[in-house]
């Protein structure tokens, strides 16, 4: 769903981008663009499984998972429909 | 020399990639995202680097600082300085504009590497730039009459041989510059001979037992001291770094630790607390079998994460916890894994080739059990400061080195540390040592990381503070309170936890406590 994305979007931009969305594409690499680090990502994390009920486990703390919002909204979308 | 490993004797840091380049010309040396570089290829293509900075007037003993991720090229370039008998200065990635141009100004560099990564930072950076050489360089410089080169251009293309240049460098010359913050003041430039870091490298391998079979995974920046520290071991020893720069991504760590088989992981405190709160370490028991060793620097670790490490780690995977300072080119002390259960909190005894003292104020020894000055001496401790000759009168004496950390010795010539000579606070008359408050709180189970601070107060006296990330958002300063009213006397609990996403670290991954200070003491609009 195309809500889902807007608000992984508004989370990262209000969370690790100071608010402004500048250079941020679907596809931009959270960690190789520096926007989040260590504890950002556990953070993302956090409000994964508040905002969208699920449980994500330890081995999915991959890049494949979590480092674009592109990876991020196909993730949680597999998620909600397992 | 070695009881290990077929090494060929190395006077020189680069020799240390000759000699297995020489010895294992075919086996991989550097993998990173997929690249392989073997080690043949690896000292052409630092050879190439060094004639490549002579041939543009790069002279023995100028400096060369360089600002670079972790990669094939980082280990390429390090490398090369070093051939032209030039002394490599690692920068932290870290830097800003306003933090690089003083560096600048007191190593006046003959020329300035740096990843496409930093290329804006440079530009960003308002210094008369000597020679630039960048990665794949994309901004305009003509204007600015720099002089750039493309190091892909330089070191990947063509691959052919090329011989190391000849140059009668010898091995106390000055080889290395790496700055280091320390609790005060502007960072330090500790300056390192080539035999300071062989020595230090060789004794690291004998004490580590690592030969050309060893895969160390390596996630610490190769600016820090220990990450050059594992760089050079593994090259002095022929074996294998892996390079992954996604710390960040516990899960892909760890898958890579299994898929390339790693013999060897190590960490700072921060790395293993990660580690272990959100990663599938666990669950990967199974999948480790070569994972020879974990080892442990960068500052104290809690026993509480300690003996997490031991349960959650394959039982044939032995923990190193080790102790060093920039100063000593890495490595003072090691803790041998067989003592680890019954001497848990200590440092170890001393590395090959390194004396290890505890001196009272006056420079006299103290017996078994008396809390001193730790100072440490050998041929791995540092020149001096760079252009710091007050400092390093501070730092070294006819006894050594002096670390600034307050310690004892046991009856077995065991080491302990008890805090920093600069972190002792007082508060309302007791006494109280920051790193027992912090443990408590790393035993609570509720704190990833803290740091345990005083904080001037009206009354000119200082209350209890500490700083600490949360391992969950939900995480409230009273429950913290509660269970280390527990563990600790009243007085030892901290009077305000506030916190924080991360511990800010200083240019050698230590908590930088000035920063931590600063945080806890700002308003929190200004946060």
């Amino acid at each position: 769903m195309a809500a889902h994305k807007e608000k992984v979007r508004a989370f990262i931009i209000d969370n690790f981008m100071f608010g402004s969305a500048d250079g941020l594409t679907d596809e931009t690499s959270f960690l190789d663009e520096g926007i989040i680090d260590s504890t950002g990502i556990l953070e993302l994390v956090d409000f994964l499984e508040q905002e969208f009920g699920i449980q994500i486990e330890d081995e999915e703390l991959v890049p494949e998972n979590l480092d674009s919002i592109t990876n991020v909204h196909t993730f949680i979308e597999n998620k909600l429909s397992a | 020399m070695t009881k290990f490993a077929p090494r060929l004797t190395a006077r020189l840091i680069h020799q240390f990639l000759e000699s297995s380049a020489a010895l294992h010309p075919e086996q991989i040396a550097v993998v990173h995202q997929g690249e392989a570089v073997s080690y043949r290829e690896l000292n052409w293509r630092s050879n190439r680097f060094a004639h490549w900075l002579i041939d543009n007037g790069i002279a023995p003993g100028d400096r060369v600082p360089f600002i670079m991720e972790n990669g094939i090229d980082y280990v390429t370039v390090y490398y090369g300085i070093l051939k032209a008998g030039a002394v490599a200065v690692p920068l932290s990635t870290d830097l800003k504009p306003a933090s690089l141009r003083p560096l600048l100004e007191e190593l006046a560099p003959s020329a300035f590497v740096a990843t496409s990564r930093f290329e804006r930072l440079l530009k960003a950076t308002d210094y008369p730039w000597p020679l630039l050489v960048i990665g794949n360089p994309k901004l305009a410089w003509q204007a600015l009459s720099v002089q750039v080169a493309a190091l892909d251009e330089i070191v990947r293309t063509p691959s052919s041989e090329s011989d190391t240049p000849k140059l009668d460098l010898d091995a106390n010359r000055l080889a290395s510059i790496i700055y280091t913050s320390g609790s005060t003041g502007k960072p330090k430039g500790v300056m390192l001979s080539h035999r300071n870091i062989v020595d230090n490298a060789n004794a690291i391998c004998d004490y580590l037992e690592l030969t050309a079979r060893d895969i160390q995974m390596a996630v610490l920046p190769f600016f820090y001291v220990m990450g050059k520290s594992l760089l050079n071991t593994h090259v002095a020893a022929g074996g294998r770094v892996v390079i992954n720069n996604k710390f960040a991504y516990p899960a892909a760590v760890v898958q890579e630790m299994a898929t390339a088989e790693v013999t060897g992981f190590s960490g700072v405190p921060s790395t293993y607390a990660y580690l272990l709160h959100r990663s599938p370490l666990a669950k990967y028991r199974d999948r480790l079998p070569a994972l020879r060793y974990c080892s442990q620097a960068g500052g104290h670790m809690s026993a509480h994460i300690k003996q997490e490490l031991l349960r959650i780690l394959p039982s044939h995977t032995r923990l190193f916890i080790m102790y060093g300072a920039t100063e000593a080119a890495a490595r003072l002390t090691y803790l041998p894994p067989e003592h680890i259960r019954v001497k848990m909190e200590s440092i170890g005894i001393a590395i090959p080739g390194v004396t290890m003292k505890v001196l009272d104020k006056q420079g006299n020894n103290l017996p078994t059990g008396q809390v001193g000055e730790i100072v440490g001496a050998g041929s791995n401790i540092m020149m001096g400061y760079w252009k710091n000759p007050e400092a390093t009168a501070k730092a070294l004496d006819a006894h050594g080195y002096h670390t600034g950390d307050i310690g004892y010795c046991d009856a077995e010539g065991f080491f302990y540390l008890v805090g920093r000579r600069d972190n002792q606070l007082k508060i309302k008359g007791h006494r109280i040592n920051p790193q027992e408050v912090e443990d408590a709180l790393a035993a609570s189970g509720l704190v990833i990381e803290s740091v345990v601070l005083g904080i001037p107060d009206d009354l000119q006296s200082y209350r209890l503070a500490a700083l600490a990330v949360p391992r969950s958002e939900c995480c409230h300063q009273q429950k913290i309170r509660h269970l280390l009213s527990e563990m600790l006397p009243t007085y030892k609990i901290p009077h305000e936890i506030k916190f924080c996403r991360n511990l800010p670290m200083n240019a050698n991954g230590k908590i930088d406590r000035q920063k931590c200070l600063a945080i806890m003491t700002a308003n929190p609009k200004q946060l």
